[in-house]
């Protein structure tokens, strides 16, 4: 993952700028792959309120949906904050765990199937409405055309 | 310099006076008193309620001298179907289609105060100018439509549901001018209610500097080699904290970088248990303990996009610490813009790029600090804002 800051390029402090080179190298990292993932999805719940200004953000975030739709039930360490006795109370969890594996794996599939179909959903509610608009934007240019005076 | 007129009334909800009051309550007190202190006669008229959720009468009515002021305390009726209000406040919040009649009737049991109403209608005559904000509460609505000829109205505008009202369309309409804290609410305003804009005027607060002790606060917090963004107000979804706590836990996470989180202001949060650990909350406390919290930390970092001016950011510059903010609102990245004391972001890419620039560039947050304190000074001392107050009172 490349969290390496960029260098500003040119000497002086003006912020337009310098919030425009943040913007191009977070689309070129972004194409790159480096912010993807269900930390992201997580931390943009509350940023949904950009969706309805920024038509690039929806696409990030449902890039980040993809990313976080299928969890993986075992990726996440048991570790203990108390000292001490931590290394009983880790395997007493360890052992926990295990035992109830039964029941959390049924659960965790089934969330995963539920994290797909309402994943599957907003994608096709998205393509519904891209394809509504540009039908729409279409006739209204053919309409603009032909209302317009020839020279 | 303009003089104000010699008898001047400012209305709002509530007075700030402790803790709990927010940035619009502070801004019309401030500007109250620099009217007074120019040699008017000023009355602050006001509730007896201090809580801005149950808005009980927690305060005596009756007169009180507060400094140069005279603060009249009105009961708030107690006829308010609080269900009702969340009702078709929910709708109103969902830009769901809400008549004038449900508007009317969110209004009547939003705070309202008959007492304070009376009061205008036998009295309001000998004020020159009423002064009334902030837009959104019930009492603004009625108490603007007493003696409209005379009512400036302050707003605190923001881009949100309320503002597509279209009681709130005739409240904009219905004054004979309007006190707008930066340009953009003013172009706001303008955009949603076709206002004249010869009759708006951009007031803002002024700020007076002030000492820091940037060491010393690190020194008392543990804090010494340990950078760390501050933000300072109130806590809740609307001003973006939960966002701001979401932010830094996935940048802690993702570059290892051991930033922490100063907290000041009131509010209850609820942070990802990873971060909890790096983060100081310390409440309410003094404005100078603030000033140098500000003072000490990387940037001020506000994520709302629900102000009309953020005093804080102000403060922030003022104190010599840059700021980044949320794109989202207008106002505070045409600050940045004005000022180029701070940087903004629309989403967590931007974020992380934007803090990874301030705590590896020193020189380049010294000089957006630089650069943002001169635009405080230059802008936002009080004579400017007294000079600009006056002009929209006269």
């Amino acid at each position: 993952m490349n969290t390496d800051p960029f260098q500003i390029g040119a000497e002086g402090v003006d912020a337009e700028r310098l919030v425009a080179e943040i913007r191009e190298t977070v689309a070129t990292k972004m194409q790159a792959g480096a912010y993807a993932g269900a930390q992201l999805a997580r931390a943009e719940r509350f940023n949904l309120v950009n969706l309805k200004k920024d038509e690039n953000f929806f696409d990030f975030y449902m890039e980040s949906l993809r990313e976080a739709v299928a969890i993986d039930i075992n990726d996440f360490e048991i570790h203990e904050r108390r000292r001490g006795l931590a290394p009983l109370l880790v395997f007493f969890k360890q052992s926990v765990w295990k035992l109830l594996k039964f029941y959390t794996y049924r659960l965790w599939s089934q969330q995963n199937q539920v994290n797909g179909l309402l994943l599957s959903a907003s994608e096709e509610i998205d393509r519904k409405y891209r394809d509504k608009l540009k039908a729409l934007e279409d006739r209204i240019a053919a309409l603009e055309s032909r209302s317009r005076p020839t020279p | 310099m303009t003089r104000p007129p010699p008898r001047v009334a400012f209305v709002s909800p509530r007075f700030a006076d402790g803790p709990t009051v927010g940035g619009a309550e502070t801004l019309l007190r401030r500007l109250a008193e620099r009217t007074a202190r120019a040699g008017s006669q000023v009355d602050f008229l006001t509730t007896c309620a201090t809580n801005h959720f149950t808005w009980a009468n927690e305060l005596p009515a009756g007169e009180r001298k507060v400094g140069d002021l005279t603060v009249r305390y009105f009961p708030v009726d107690d006829r308010r179907d609080v269900q009702t209000f969340h009702q078709i406040q929910n709708r109103i919040s969902q830009f769901a289609n809400v008549t004038k009649e449900d508007e009317l009737l969110w209004h009547r049991h939003n705070v309202n105060s008959s007492a304070l109403y009376e009061f205008l209608r036998t009295e309001g005559h000998r004020y020159d100018r009423i002064v009334m904000g902030p837009y959104l509460f019930g009492l603004i609505y009625f108490a603007a439509q007493i003696h409209p000829d005379r009512t400036v109205l302050l707003p605190c505008l923001h881009d949100e549901c309320f503002a597509y009202l279209k009681t709130i369309r005739e409240l904009f309409l219905g004054v004979s001018g309007w006190i707008f804290n930066a340009e953009p609410e003013r172009d706001l305003a303008a955009r949603l209610y076709g206002i004249d804009t010869t009759r708006a005027h951009i007031v803002g607060m002024g700020l007076d500097t002030f000492p820091t002790d940037p060491a010393g606060f690190r020194q008392r917090h543990k804090l010494e080699d340990t950078p760390f963004l501050i933000y300072s107000g109130r806590r809740e979804p609307m001003k973006g904290t939960p966002l701001l706590l979401d932010y830094l836990d996935v940048f802690r996470q993702r570059t290892a970088r051991p930033v922490s989180l100063v907290l000041t202001g009131t509010g209850p949060f609820d942070p990802p248990s990873s971060l909890a650990p790096h983060i100081r909350d310390l409440g309410f406390v003094d404005e100078s303990e603030k000033h140098s919290a500000m003072a000490a930390a990387t940037a001020f970092c506000h994520p709302s996009v629900n102000e009309s001016l953020s005093i804080v950011i102000l403060e922030s510059w003022l104190a010599g610490t840059p700021v980044l903010v949320h794109a989202g609102g207008n106002v505070m990245p045409d600050h940045c813009r004005r000022s180029n004391g701070g940087l903004w972001f629309r989403n967590y890419p931007e974020f992380e790029e934007a803090l990874m620039l301030l705590l590896t560039q020193p020189d380049l947050r010294t000089r957006l600090a630089q650069n943002g304190r001169q635009y405080v000074l230059d802008r936002y001392g009080w004579d400017q804002v007294d000079e600009r107050l006056f002009a929209a009172l006269a």
